[in-house]
């Protein structure tokens, strides 16, 4: 090696590709020349790039795609309730691009019009450009001053990266504080809020039972899934946290489904997706439970060859599969990461409805009336609206009713329902009404948030409806029946 | 007074109205409601939300009474920024008042609040069977206060009519904060037309009635391929001129085809340069199915390479989403579009085309060109990079002088999209000095102190200094009228009254008042010239309107009226039938001080100003001398009723509005004196 070879080992040569493509992808050059939202030294806490539609894109670019045509607007939940453009989708938007211009001088004003956003991602789906407003209003609350320093939200989260026994503990001190009438104590130690457990504060019947078994530690048990011998597998059971502590018989309803259609699978034995991390303001955290993550599906890729990886939130799916916008200027992990999403899939999408097979017609009376409620990280997130429909169609047949706004949010949005509550029990409220409207007796979602959150919302509402997950649905009307 | 101390100053009286939790002056709020979906920037000094109609007068007294500027805003999608605060003081957001307070399908009105979404009234009526005309490409989004505000067009206005054609009675909120509820058949002066298209500077809409139609049994939608605009464009030109009347017949481009449909093109033949979206309807499907036939013919006749019918509403649904979706979608080529607006008489459109292409690439710029065909309402949508000065600064220039050749085309600057801010300069070339000072009279009436949405529609100091006034070609009028016009400024210099009396058909000799000299129109009885291919005549006041019908009728055109008696200037005058309105495109007028004015032109949309022709519907000659009118025609007959006039057509009680008006535009009270004035004294009472 001589001296001439130093300043070309200094860079690395696919990051230097990288952030030419990343130069080139943007427009004309505008970004990086005004950047009044952080300073360098926060870098480590944003996205390098956002993986938009229309390619890839530097914050700034990203938000000054938005040509302010407005179509948005009618889709975004918080204005359509309150009508003020401060928090709409292109309000938060644009307060993000004159943050970066430096027009608004003080991010703290902008706190409302992030804080509100419930990251449905309805107005993307209305964009014509696409613009990725959740990750833009992300980008600002990262921005925010103090925003996810929380002491017990971080906490919580590094006990969960690093010793999720403890936090199965965490929660289940939770659950017993719950019982024994302390819910507010279980709220400040700011386990409800990163759990993304929706008004739990509130509405304390959300959850009604916290399970003391863990569906990790059930499915960790299942003989049927053990690597063992297998030399190729199926599918493997990603177990987001939703299903994982508060909703044991989704994940394992998910694992009987997924037996049941698609034969021999493993349980990925993975770590929390990262996602609540992500979403409060501590992307180092979100990256490393990415990376442990994505070590974990490349040991058993090497062991299984490819395989499909099912979650059964559809937010963690919708954020697992747009891991590499965590590494954008990560040349190293970048690949991984794409690699490691594109493996990924709801388990919305991945039952093919011609295979779904005759309902028990037993278990579909008890069911009633069935309608599906769009989960947000679903529909706007992923663009899943159409498979669970037809599966759901086959099955219920002409006890299925198309629920009016079903796209419309439910108001859980992970913590949104905990930060937000008054703006959350309105947007609850119209879609209860929406519900009520069809005569609903199951409202059939793909997310635990949606679960938790309409639950709570029909118990005081419309006792006589429940919503239901996907999975735990389809495994109780086919479960005679099915193949 | 600082401008922050002036709404502290009557903060507590506002939030008592509408609670302090509504009244918002933080630097957020600030901010967010200092844009809309075009170029300009202002900030507001407060931002004020109602949550009931009843709260926007109050809350105007107040305002008005402190000397604060306000407009009111909803959805904020303006393209011509007429939502911006140019003089900072209060936005009015009426966004939450949305309630549909009533469908009446035996009367077929609506009764809604102005921050109804369109696409929202649409959903509510199609249950019952019902639609609202008018369809703006933004109705998912824009509302009807803002609709009704900007005279919103659409796709369905070229059958249907625009906003104005489509309201029926307005509830309106003065700048001084009175309510008024007018509707374009109360006697005397249309105000309530005047209101339409007005962008918040003459009142605040609080509620309005809106007139829906049963929809069609037969909708029947094709889209036809070209391989150049132009062939498309003469299609278009000879389906209207054969008599066909398409509910909608809307062009687009390569580049908002490919925009809009996300470059999934290939459902076009390959050379696609052009698509024209056809849409018929009518109550007789073999009717519908034999104008379809005919269409096509036309089209295969014009080079057309592919003619689709759509076979189901999936089919019709993306057609029409690549259309309305066609401007939005120009957010996936750059971060900003200018949206242009221009109209030309439609036989034009071949012409307006191409200069429009030639200034496009003399600025090196990219745009989709969409067209509501049928109207000769183009929108040219100019990408660009607000971030680069240089180029904002072409796409200007560019705007400008599209602007400018649709006026040298006998056009407009604006159809739909309202003048706002950014066309106000352009006010300047359209119109000369007399009609703009006819602007400022209206604006003034309504207006004085000059606070609702201030420095919007007229051009101000800083505009003057461009070329004013120069490139109309003002009509050439007959003998006879050249005479009338120099009657008229011999009497204004004098200050002797007139007595517009027409042919004398309703204004009986009983009811001029003594002293008034009467000024006999009947010398202005010229054939009617007649524009072929853009359906349009222009005919002299002193016409008999049944000459005129029976003129056209020899020529194979129709004007969609009834049987009528009197003349073509008393006629509007007198709005016995007050539906003359929808057909009435320009109207040459003398003021009380002799000036003559050109309202409106050739053009079937025309959102330039004040909507002052519908202002002499029913004007009775008090506020100006009719001398000629310019009429949107038909191809084909249709059959009326017998049409009952009116018994008292001038049982006319005139609004301190109409007053005021009056004072404004003949202070001597000069024309018709008795209309306004004591009958003895002919004084205006103050």
């Amino acid at each position: 090696m001589n001296d001439n070879d130093i300043p070309d080992g200094t860079q690395h040569p696919d990051s230097r590709l990288t952030a030419d493509s990343s130069e080139s992808v943007g427009l004309s050059g505008f970004h990086g020349d005004i950047n009044e939202l952080y300073g360098h030294e926060q870098a480590y806490r944003h996205l390098h790039t956002l993986l938009t539609d229309l390619g890839e894109r530097k914050l700034y670019d990203a938000a000054a795609q938005c040509n302010r045509c407005g179509y948005c607007e009618t889709s975004c939940p918080t204005y359509m309730l309150t009508g003020r453009e401060t928090i709409s989708a292109r309000g938060r938007n644009q307060f993000l691009r004159m943050l970066v211009e430096g027009q608004a001088k003080d991010a703290g004003a902008a706190a409302e019009a992030f804080s509100t956003c419930l990251l449905c991602g309805a107005c993307s789906s209305a964009c014509y450009a696409k613009v990725p407003t959740p990750d833009i209003v992300l980008e600002g609350r990262r921005a925010l001053q103090g925003y996810g320093d929380n002491f017990f939200a971080r906490a919580a989260i590094n006990t969960l990266l690093n010793a999720p026994a403890v936090f199965g503990f965490w929660l289940k001190l939770a659950y017993l504080a719950k019982k024994t009438g302390l819910p507010k104590l279980a709220a400040k130690m700011g386990l409800y809020d990163f759990l993304g457990m929706p008004g739990l504060v509130e509405a304390e019947g959300a959850v009604k039972h916290v399970p003391l078994h863990f569906a990790a530690e059930i499915l960790r048990r299942d003989p049927d899934l053990e690597p063992g011998t297998k030399h190729a597998v199926n599918w493997a059971y990603f177990a987001p946290c939703g299903p994982n502590y508060l909703f044991t018989e989704v994940a394992l309803a998910t694992v009987r489904v997924l037996k049941k259609y698609s034969g021999e699978g493993i349980f990925a034995e993975n770590l929390c997706c990262g996602l609540m991390a992500h979403n409060y303001g501590r992307i180092e955290d979100a990256r490393e439970f990415a990376r442990r993550n994505i070590v974990r599906y490349e040991d058993l890729k090497a062991r299984f060859g490819d395989f499909p990886l099912i979650a059964d939130c559809s937010s963690c799916a919708a954020f697992m599969k747009a891991y590499e916008q965590l590494f954008t200027a990560d040349p190293e992990w970048r690949p991984r990461a794409k690699a490691f999403a594109a493996a990924v899939r709801d388990i919305l999408e991945f039952i093919p409805p011609e295979k779904a097979g005759s309902a028990d017609p037993a278990a579909l009376e008890k069911a009633g009336r069935v309608t599906y409620h769009d989960s947000c990280r679903a529909c706007h997130g992923q663009g899943i609206r159409r498979e669970p429909r037809e599966v759901l169609r086959a099955l219920a047949g002409k006890n299925y009713r198309e629920l009016p706004e079903s796209d419309w949010c439910c108001g859980g949005a992970g913590a949104f329902a905990f930060t937000q509550p008054e703006i959350s029990k309105k947007v609850l409220e119209r879609k209860l009404r929406n519900i009520a409207s069809v005569q609903a007796d199951t409202v059939v979602v793909g997310a635990t948030s949606c679960l938790a959150q309409i639950n709570s919302g029909l118990r005081e509402a419309y006792p006589s409806a429940r919503a239901v997950h996907y999975s735990v649905f389809i495994d109780a009307v086919t479960g005679k029946n099915g193949q | 007074m600082f401008k922050h101390d002036r709404i502290r100053a009557i903060r507590p009286e506002l939030e008592a109205i509408v609670g302090p939790e509504n009244i918002r002056t933080d630097e957020a709020e600030i901010l967010m409601y200092s844009y809309d979906a075009g170029m300009a920037r202002a900030r507001p000094e407060a931002v004020i939300t109602f949550t009931d109609t009843d709260q926007v007068a109050p809350v105007v007294r107040v305002l008005y009474r402190a000397g604060v500027p306000f407009l009111p805003r909803i959805a904020g999608t303006n393209l011509s920024g007429g939502t911006i605060p140019l003089k900072g003081g209060a936005i009015l957001n009426l966004a939450r008042l949305k309630k549909i307070r009533r469908i009446d399908t035996a009367a077929k009105v609506a009764l809604v609040e102005p921050g109804v979404v369109n696409m929202e009234l649409q959903r509510a009526l199609e249950p019952f069977g019902f639609f609202y005309a008018p369809d703006p490409s933004s109705q998912k989004v824009s509302t009807i206060g803002g609709n009704i505000g900007e005279n919103a067009g659409g796709p369905l206005c070229l059958k249907y009519g625009v906003t104005s054609d489509n309201v029926e009675q307005l509830e309106v909120v003065t700048p001084e904060g009175e309510i008024k509820t007018w509707s374009y058949r109360d006697p005397g002066p249309d105000l309530m037309s005047l209101m339409v298209g007005s962008e918040g500077t003459l009142g605040i809409i609080t509620n309005a009635w809106l007139k829906i139609l049963p929809i069609p049994a037969e909708i029947k939608t094709a889209s036809a391929a070209f391989p150049s605009l132009e062939s498309a464009m003469n299609a278009v030109t000879r389906i209207i001129s054969d008599g066909i009347v398409p509910r909608a017949l809307e062009a687009m481009d390569k580049v908002s085809l490919d925009a809009a449909l996300g470059g999934k093109a290939d459902r076009f033949p390959r050379g696609t340069e052009a698509v024209l979206i056809i849409e018929l309807d009518g109550s007789d499907a073999l009717q519908v199915g034999r104008e379809v036939e005919k269409v096509e013919h036309i089209c295969t006749a014009n080079s057309c390479s592919a003619f689709k019918l759509a076979s189901d509403e999936a089919e019709r649904e993306l057609l029409w989403q690549a259309r309305k979706g066609a401007y939005p979608a120009m957010a996936r080529l750059a971060p900003d579009v200018l949206v242009e607006d221009g109209v030309v008489p439609r036989p034009l459109l071949p012409q307006a085309l191409r200069e429009t292409r030639e200034i496009l690439s003399k600025y090196k710029l990219t745009a989709g060109l969409l067209f509501h065909a049928g109207d000769g309402n183009l929108h040219p949508n100019i990408i660009f990079d607000r971030r680069d000065i240089q180029e904002v600064k072409r796409v200007k220039k560019a705007g400008y002088e599209i602007l400018k050749s649709c006026i040298k085309l006998g056009g407009t600057i604006s159809g739909e999209h309202g003048v706002g801010v950014e066309k106000r300069v352009a006010m300047n070339w359209l119109y000369g000095r007399e009609e703009l000072e006819f602007f400022q009279k209206i604006k003034t009436a309504f207006d004085p102190a000059g606070l609702a949405n201030p420095d919007k529609i007229l051009p101000v100091a800083t505009d003057q200094h461009v070329e004013s006034g120069g490139l109309t070609s003002r009509t050439s009028l007959s003998p006879s009228a050249r005479g009338i016009v120099d009657e008229m400024r011999l009497r204004a210099g004098s200050g002797a009254r007139t007595a517009v009396t027409g042919l004398g058909t309703r204004l009986k000799p009983g009811r001029i008042m003594d002293g008034a000299k009467p000024l006999d129109l009947r010398t202005l009885n010229g054939l009617a010239v007649t524009d072929r291919a853009n359906l349009t005549t222009r005919a002299e006041a002193g016409l008999s309107f049944k000459d005129l019908r029976r003129q056209l009728r020899n020529e194979g055109l129709y004007l969609d009226l009834p049987e009528l008696e009197g003349s073509v200037g008393g006629l509007i005058a007198s709005k016995v039938c007050p539906e003359m309105k929808e057909f009435l495109l320009g109207l040459e007028v003398i003021t009380a001080s002799g000036d003559l004015l050109e309202l409106g032109g050739k053009t079937v949309k025309n959102v330039a100003g004040y909507d002052a022709i519908k202002l002499f519907c029913g004007s009775m000659g008090a506020y100006g001398v009719i001398i000629a009118a310019t009429f949107a025609l038909s191809a084909a007959p249709r059959e009326w009723q017998a049409f009952p006039e009116p018994a008292a057509w001038d049982a006319f009680e005139p609004d301190s509005c109409h007053r005021r008006l009056k004072r404004q535009l003949d202070p001597g009270n000069l024309l018709n004196p008795w209309v306004y004035g004591d009958a003895k004294e002919g004084e205006l009472p103050q």
